[in-house]
């Protein structure tokens, strides 16, 4: 058995799928290949504004005489999205899908009645997965691929066709649903032929002498005896998102909502296809953001937060009129956690929060820090916090002192005797040093141009704060002295 | 008959880790924790989970040595661990694994991070370091800060321990220590620090406990021109 999904007035149902607000209003979606808005005519109307008497090839300025008519250009980008997530919703049940026309798919039912019971209840549960992407399908289940093709354009909601019951339920089809040219329906106007029961009627012979090949092929599809192989759909995997604004945004909170439903629909085609992501492309016109996460995650609300902060802090220089959201498919993370795991943060609201913090206090400024392969005093690199990190070997079983550290180091004043320090002055500390440890020399990186050298002493020193102990060196290159930190 | 005796085998399996696991956590035991300094333990009883511990003191007091070496013990237990570093003056080298550096520059930053960690919650150890910031400052962050945060962790097992120059935290503090430290030379090598933790304040499921007293402990340096450890 083969179930066909056909979305009605495709080029108004992908528009309405990115702004529901609009859902229920009439509808009519305006083109003009020339670009030019004097030119550009009805493509498609939604029922609706056909009801109020919009029709096809009717000029923009004739639709100005219809104020209960939203109109809308037609959007390509938009269509591809629908049609992408079209094809994602029939994936997510079957794994052989054909990618029959823009509006319509196609997919093989063999073996799904285990997983999802009887085809009634297949076709209704692909109806609720295509509500779940914002389209408003018609779903046919029968034995042959152009019986379902032709039952979903022909019914509306769902419908199952028994086996052998094609013909006499095909029948009430009007002849325009039948993908034939205009001439040949035409020829069956004149015939007076108006439904597939009128044309199936007819003998195949004398078809075959009056319309020849082409035609016995069309009278085969109208009796739903047409017995065609499926042929799949086998290009890769594809999560893009895309919406185009008739007004240009020039504000980020106006784009959190874009963003949202944007990421809502690509979140629920991952989840169709059961996925996730670990990185998200958002492109503004020509300026793109490219969001990394650790681990891969299928969470809208998160998503949403972090692109948010991201162009918070990387706001795009000029308006936006195009905004696309590409989400790159990963296996989802699957975890089993023990009783006994130690504690640590969610990995998914741990990058929230990480993100947050990095707007607070900068990107460069949050995360693990990780020594570098170098003798030169205070180099360390900021790398990315990973919560996942096993715990690293105790250095000492003492505990040690601590040294706080000045960024940068202080400029000092030292007054030497015997070439070792007794009086130091520096950023409010002064006084006699009491005691002095040193000098430690070290020195590195002699053959590159920012080479390093300094004579360290651990001095303490009495202060109007009591007996402090500070490190301080000495460059060697210029005489300078410098206090490093505090011991505390 | 089988659910006691089923429930007394996981208890007894969870091997203390974790205290009464199937009791109302209204009425369970403070789960504490080791600080890494033995006789500050033994004094103390460890630090309590989803409670603030404050440890203050002047410059060269040992109250940093202290707060790295409560995150070190966490770190030991494999826990994620948080500093937030009001003046960014933390000297990496010491710790890795699961350790997240927060590199601020005034005490806004500091204030707004710690929130952030503390309300995302799954870390062992927040340290919020406000030292070097200015005293006026921090005197005038208003009680009910401190206050947020000590809801935002009591029914957590994060811990979360504020080092500054004087005490801020007040009566939300569950355990406040005032530190000072002397240094010890030999043959003008600096062989330690001599720290003494008064406790100034200390609140455990009991209640308050009546009678300060003073605890002494060495912080070793770990530099390699150190003199030898005993």
């Amino acid at each position: 058995m083969f179930a066909s999904i056909f979305i009605p007035h495709f080029p108004v149902q992908s528009l309405v799928r990115n702004e529901p607000e609009l859902s229920g209003k009439a509808i009519a979606v305006v083109h003009s290949d020339a670009g030019d808005p004097a030119l550009q005519k009805v493509v498609e109307a939604n029922v609706a504004a056909i009801r109020a008497g919009v029709e096809p090839g009717m000029t923009r300025l004739r639709l100005q005489h219809f104020p209960e008519v939203t109109i809308r250009q037609r959007s390509v980008a938009q269509e591809n999205s629908a049609h992408a997530a079209l094809l994602d919703c029939a994936g997510g049940f079957s794994p052989r899908v054909e990618d029959t026309a823009h509006d319509s798919v196609l997919m093989d039912l063999e073996g799904l009645e285990r997983l999802f019971g009887s085809y009634a209840e297949i076709a209704a549960h692909i109806y609720d997965q295509a509500i779940l992407i914002g389209l408003q399908p018609q779903v046919a289940v029968a034995s042959n691929p152009d019986a379902a093709i032709c039952a979903s354009r022909g019914f509306q909601g769902t419908r199952v066709i028994p086996c052998g019951m094609e013909r006499r339920q095909l029948a009430s089809i009007p002849l325009t649903l039948l993908t034939a040219e205009p001439p040949f329906l035409e020829t069956m106007y004149r015939w007076g032929l108006h439904t597939f029961g009128d044309f199936a009627a007819l003998p195949p012979v004398k078809i075959s002498e009056r319309l020849g090949q082409d035609g016995v092929r069309l009278h085969t599809c109208a009796r739903g005896a047409s017995m065609r192989p499926l042929d799949p759909h086998k290009e890769p995997l594809r999560f893009e998102e895309t919406m185009e604004l008739d007004d240009a945004i020039a504000m980020l909170e106006p784009l959190r909502f874009i963003l949202k439903r944007l990421v809502d629909q690509i979140c629920h085609r991952l989840r169709m296809r059961h996925r996730a992501t670990h990185e998200v492309h958002v492109r503004l016109n020509a300026y793109e953001r490219v969001l990394q996460l650790p681990m891969p995650v299928c969470d809208s609300k998160m998503l949403v937060e972090l692109l948010m902060l991201d162009l918070e802090s990387h706001p795009p220089k000029a308006a936006v009129t195009k905004v696309s959201v590409e989400a790159i498919p990963a296996k989802p993370r699957s975890v089993q956690n023990g009783l006994f795991v130690p504690l640590s943060p969610e990995p998914e609201k741990l990058e929230v929060t990480l993100a947050r913090i990095a707007h607070v206090v900068g990107k460069g400024n949050v995360g693990s820090p990780e020594v570098l392969d170098t003798h030169r005093p205070d180099a360390f690199r900021v790398s990315r916090f990973d919560s996942m990190k096993p715990a690293a070997a105790t250095a000492s079983p003492f505990p040690s002192l601590a040294l706080r550290r000045f960024r940068p180091p202080l400029e000092a004043t030292v007054k030497s005797r015997n070439g070792a320090p007794w009086w130091i002055a520096f950023q409010g500390f002064f006084g006699p040093i009491t005691t002095a440890s040193g000098p430690w020399k070290s020195s590195g990186e002699w053959w590159q141009q920012d080479h390093w050298a300094r004579e360290e002493w651990d001095v303490r020193v009495r202060t109007e704060k009591g007996l402090l102990l500070f490190r301080i060196y000495c460059d060697p290159n210029n005489g300078c002295w410098f206090a490093e930190g505090v011991y505390d | 008959m089988v659910s006691p005796a089923l429930r007394a085998q996981l208890e007894s399996s969870f091997g203390g880790r974790i205290t009464t696991p199937f009791t109302d956590p209204g009425r369970r035991v403070g789960e504490t924790v080791s600080t890494g300094i033995a006789a500050l333990d033994a004094r103390i009883g460890g630090l309590l989970r989803g409670a603030i511990t404050e440890i203050y003191g002047g410059a060269s007091s040992g109250k940093t040595s202290m707060m790295l070496s409560i995150l070190a013990a966490a770190m030991d237990r494999d826990e994620a661990c948080a500093l937030v570093d009001g003046h960014d003056s933390f000297s990496p080298g010491i710790h890795s694994g699961k350790f997240l550096w927060v590199r601020c520059h005034n005490l806004t930053q500091a204030l707004k991070s710690t929130d952030l960690l503390l309300q995302g919650g799954g870390f062992g150890v927040v340290a919020l370091d406000v030292s070097d910031l200015d005293g006026k400052a921090l005197q005038e962050v208003p009680l009910s800060t401190w206050f947020r945060f000590q809801r935002s962790i009591e029914k957590t097992p994060t811990i979360l321990t504020i080092v500054s120059g004087m005490g801020i935290a007040k009566t939300c503090a569950s355990l406040a220590i005032r530190a000072a430290s002397d240094f010890e030379f030999e043959d003008r090598l600096l062989a330690h620090s001599v720290t003494r933790a008064e406790i100034v304040r200390l609140r455990s499921s009991a209640g308050f406990q009546p009678g300060f007293k003073n605890v002494c402990f060495n912080f070793y340096p770990s530099f390699s021109r150190s003199i030898a450890r005993p």
